[in-house]
């Protein structure tokens, strides 16, 4: 189990070290392993804890922190943070499950499109760069 | 003035999302962020931990308070994800970001189908 723990803890810090959401990959991974949702969502908040301490003032060293306006986000977000943790404490823990599914879901359908819309972007960019570089000089100085 | 609402709003919802799942609200602030404040994709990512760090400190409280923390399994999992972590923040240069992002995307589908099973 010991050994579980930390690979499954491992595979999702390299992805939240890569800035990819490790926790939204760690609940997953934790349910392979007989634990309750409740117990599976405080272990991916707390294990959360030091690498956010550790990223957020290493970011904010290399002044990628911006103050102005974010306390409009972070009143609001931890008084509805309270009211969706204690309402989590008391939902079922198969709903619970559910409903992390959809949101898992919803999030990866979400990035899979974003992506591919970069990579079509890239691989346009790509084709445009080539095709110029192949035009004679008199068509380039023309356009 | 909608852009202070919009920020209100959105706090609203990765608070509520991080709350009740016990994360997942760095992705809503992060993209609200993206687009509500033009923050570059680098600050808007460090920008969001900044919001998070106290959402999930309030949650993990909450969730301590009622009793559903089970410590062994949170310390062995935290030993092996700031030990992934590290590696991850070295692997970020080497691999293109996103490959890695659209393969994450269809590890999330999945994940979340594995959810209902």
């Amino acid at each position: 189990m010991v050994f579980w723990l930390i690979g499954i803890g491992f595979l999702a810090g390299v992805i939240g070290g890569m800035g990819m959401g490790g926790g939204t990959i760690l609940v997953p991974l934790l349910s392979f392993l007989d634990l309750g949702q409740k117990s599976i969502q405080a272990t991916n908040l707390l294990s959360f804890l030091p690498m956010c301490v550790v990223a957020l003032l290493l970011h904010n060293k290399n002044h990628l922190v911006c103050k102005r306006n974010v306390g409009w986000v972070v009143v609001p977000a931890v008084a509805s943070c309270i009211l969706g943790a204690v309402l989590g404490q008391n939902t079922h823990n198969d709903t619970l499950r559910a409903c992390f599914g959809v949101f898992l879901v919803l999030v990866g359908l979400w990035q899979l499109t974003v992506s591919i819309k970069f990579a079509v972007k890239q691989h346009r960019r790509k084709k445009h760069k080539l095709v110029c570089r192949h035009l004679p000089k008199s068509i380039k100085k023309g356009a | 003035m909608w852009k202070k609402s919009a920020l209100v709003l959105g706090g609203v919802v990765a608070g509520f999302i991080n709350g009740f799942l016990g994360g997942g609200g760095g992705v809503v602030i992060v993209s609200l962020l993206l687009s509500v404040l033009k923050l570059d994709q680098k600050k808007s990512q460090a920008t969001a931990l900044l919001v998070i760090l106290p959402l999930t400190v309030v949650s993990a409280v909450v969730y301590v308070v009622y009793g559903n923390v089970d410590w062994r399994t949170a310390l062995f999992t935290t030993i092996g994800v700031v030990a992934g972590g590290i590696v991850g923040a070295l692997l970020l240069k080497k691999l293109d970001s996103n490959v890695v992002k659209m393969i994450f995307a269809i590890v999330l589908i999945l994940g979340g189908v594995k959810m209902f099973f």
